[in-house]
């Protein structure tokens, strides 16, 4: 067993913290603040520096890196911007990969090459107003004419909607099956006729990640591009979520690190009662609790990471992370605040911005009563 | 064209430093390391004088100890073409003078037409191998560029004076540059060309397997500079503090004369 990282691991972490401390960073909190989502500066950047299709092999239009290199660079762009953090991750696990995993050559070639090269966005819509932590309730409808499919039905809080070209989209193909079935997935292309967008959600945190509202209305796409075998649906958008949940665990890792890091430069400096805060006991052991729980995140998050690459089953252990990594970005953000005192509480810190991103992590890719759902069903299954 | 760059790996300077217990230089542990910023600007320079020759080599060169290889590596997936690592676990203890003479050593074969290093490391800050290195080799030096350009063999560099001013030099390859701050914006390594990178030669040579320089200066004492008391905050109405403040650049500084 090893855990140290390999060359090219440590220099991508490298690569992508320099990008996110000198790039990122100086405009967080003023696109958190004004709700904007900055695509050059979000994901053409990264598609310059070859991380918008780390994962999947050159021939796919990828870097051949592994997940846990992935896990690194979403961990380090969401120590400084989570909102980067959430793009990324839903690009590559949610848009990307099931292509990658359930595409033809020939959908892979047309959908998945640009999406990898960054030259297109990629979007996942599974949620809809009553089909959320049970997707099994899906009510958008698919139905073949001719050598189409026409999509009716509403998608909410899609990430990336409006501004990604290519998404993934749920829809029931067969009226007549019972709940999980009949569900197939689809590749729609934004600007198809009967596609639009509703409104765009207005949030507590991720300010400048856009959650938006698809709509479908007589939408006809190719019947080719139905992606995986119809009426498994269901089961491409829990494969999918699996590794997704691998995403968001590193999206959370690194809210909880770049709190932590912004706690501790304040409490160096903040001096009460004469001496440095850092000093109080009361304060060190906020730390200490904060520093285990960051650790131990990070080691569930790398080991899911590295069964995804191993080949071997990783269900279990990305909800694991996930749950984990989430609880803790939202703790430590909240004793980051706290270490702040009333200076956590405004605008002037980016402790206030974290708290408030951390919270999604908890909620979006599977609430943890559901990751709980799976790890407890998991266990008692045996 | 056979380029060569040399590169040191140097402590980020955000970590926290403590004295070792030698009290000749700085504890290694718990430090993270990252490519020294002025042979970012070498190593982007060189990568640049590469592409635009077209043929030729590009080596890039880094004494150090084991981890220095990351350093090397980083460089290849800027653009070097081969990596040599001259090993030294304790070139924290050598002097420019021995730096720069285990580099000459492995350099005076190799006959390249261009080398550039560093102005200074950001650790020690002699600014001393890169003109120790072209004195061993005989070949003319300019140091502090801040542009450089090549046509068939003539290097016009523009290298920075105290006081802001810049001098405009011309120098007949081979030679010697040494990089400063504003020479260019170096390349970040993509990933693509970091995967790329790992295929690439890094031969390693230990510095022990080269002739044995003596060292010229020894560190006596590694120390924390003394707190210096707060700095002065000026108070009071905005137009009264900037004559306070003008008359104070008057007479400590300077910029306004
Ligand atoms: C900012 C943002 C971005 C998002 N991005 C995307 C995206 O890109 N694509 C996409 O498809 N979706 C996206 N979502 C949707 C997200 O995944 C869902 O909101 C989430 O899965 C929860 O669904 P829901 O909101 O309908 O809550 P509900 O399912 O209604 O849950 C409400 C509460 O009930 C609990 N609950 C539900 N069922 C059970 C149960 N069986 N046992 C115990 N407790 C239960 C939940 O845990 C939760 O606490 C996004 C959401 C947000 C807010």
């Amino acid at each position: 067993m090893d855990f140290r990282l390999n060359p090219e691991q440590s220099l991508i972490r490298q690569t992508v913290r320099d990008f996110a401390e000198r790039e990122l960073a100086p405009t967080a909190a003023l696109r958190d603040e004004e709700e904007r989502f900055d695509r050059a500066l979000m994901f053409d950047r990264l598609a310059e520096l070859g991380l918008t299709g780390i994962i999947f092999p050159e021939s796919c239009g990828g870097a051949g890196a592994d997940y846990l290199s992935y896990v690194l660079t979403v961990e380090e762009l969401s120590k400084v911007c989570a909102s980067t953090g959430v793009t990324l991750s839903a690009h590559i696990s949610l848009a990307a990969n099931p292509l990658y995993l359930f595409g033809t050559p020939a959908q892979q070639e047309r959908f998945l090459l640009p999406l990898a090269r960054g030259e297109r966005l990629g979007a996942f819509a599974l949620t809809e107003t009553a089909a959320g932590s049970d997707a099994g309730g899906t009510r958008t409808s698919a139905v073949t004419d001719g050598d189409h499919w026409v999509l009716n039905g509403n998608k909410i809080f899609t990430t990336n909607g409006g501004e990604a070209e290519t998404y993934i989209v749920f829809a029931r193909s067969d009226k007549a099956a019972e709940k999980h079935h009949g569900i197939s997935a689809f590749i729609v292309e934004k600007g198809t006729p009967g596609f639009t967008f509703g409104r765009k959600e207005r949030k507590l945190g991720i300010r400048s990640s856009p959650t938006l509202e698809l709509i479908f209305n007589d939408c006809r796409i190719p019947r080719g591009h139905l992606l995986g075998p119809p009426g498994e649906g269901f089961m491409v958008a829990m494969k999918t979520l699996e590794g997704g949940r691998i995403g968001i665990a590193a999206q959370a890792l690194g809210i909880a690190q770049g709190a932590f890091a912004a706690a501790l430069t304040y409490a160096r400096e903040r001096e009460q009662f004469g001496r440095p805060i850092a000093t109080f006991e009361a304060i060190q052991f906020k730390f200490a609790d904060m520093a285990l729980q960051i650790e131990a995140a990070r080691l569930l998050v790398y080991q899911a990471a590295w069964r995804a690459d191993a080949g071997l089953p990783y269900g279990q252990e990305s909800a694991m992370a996930k749950l984990f990594a989430s609880e803790t970005a939202v703790r430590v953000a909240n004793e980051a605040v706290q270490i702040h005192g009333g200076y956590g509480y405004l605008r002037d810190y980016p402790v206030e911005r974290m708290l408030r991103d951390a919270r999604i992590t908890e909620i979006y890719e599977g609430t943890s009563e559901i990751q709980r759902l799976i790890i407890g069903g998991a266990v008692v299954k045996g | 064209m056979k380029i060569l760059v040399c590169i040191k790996q140097v402590p980020d300077l955000e970590s926290r430093f403590k004295i070792a217990a030698s009290g000749t230089w700085y504890a290694a542990e718990d430090l993270a390391w990252r490519l020294n910023e002025y042979d970012e600007y070498a190593v982007e320079e060189a990568v640049r004088l590469r592409e635009a020759s077209g043929e030729g080599e590009l080596v890039v060169l880094s004494l150090g100890p084991e981890r220095a290889g990351e350093a090397i590596r980083k460089a290849l997936a800027m653009g070097a073409d081969r990596g040599v690592h001259l090993l030294d676990p304790l070139s924290h203890d050598k002097d420019p003078r021995q730096i720069a003479g285990a580099i000459a050593e492995y350099a005076r074969g190799e006959k390249f037409d261009v080398i550039f290093t560093g102005l200074q490391s950001q650790d020690r800050g002699s600014a001393q191998v890169g003109l120790l290195l072209a004195g061993l080799l005989a070949l003319p030096a300019v140091t502090t560029i801040v542009a450089f350009s090549h046509e068939a063999g003539l290097v016009t560099v523009r290298r920075e004076l105290e006081g802001g001013a810049r001098a405009v030099v011309k120098v007949r390859l081979p030679a010697l540059f040494t990089c400063q701050l504003g020479l260019n914006t170096p390349r970040y390594p993509t990933l693509p060309n970091i995967m790329k990178a790992k295929k690439k030669e890094v031969r390693t040579i230990a510095v022990t397997d080269l002739p044995q320089v003596a060292a010229l200066v020894r560190t006596e004492k590694l120390a924390f500079p003394d707190k210096r008391g707060a700095g002065v905050v000026l108070e009071g109405a905005t137009s009264e503090v900037a004559d306070r403040l003008i008359a104070i650049l008057k007479e400590k500084t300077t910029v306004l004369k």
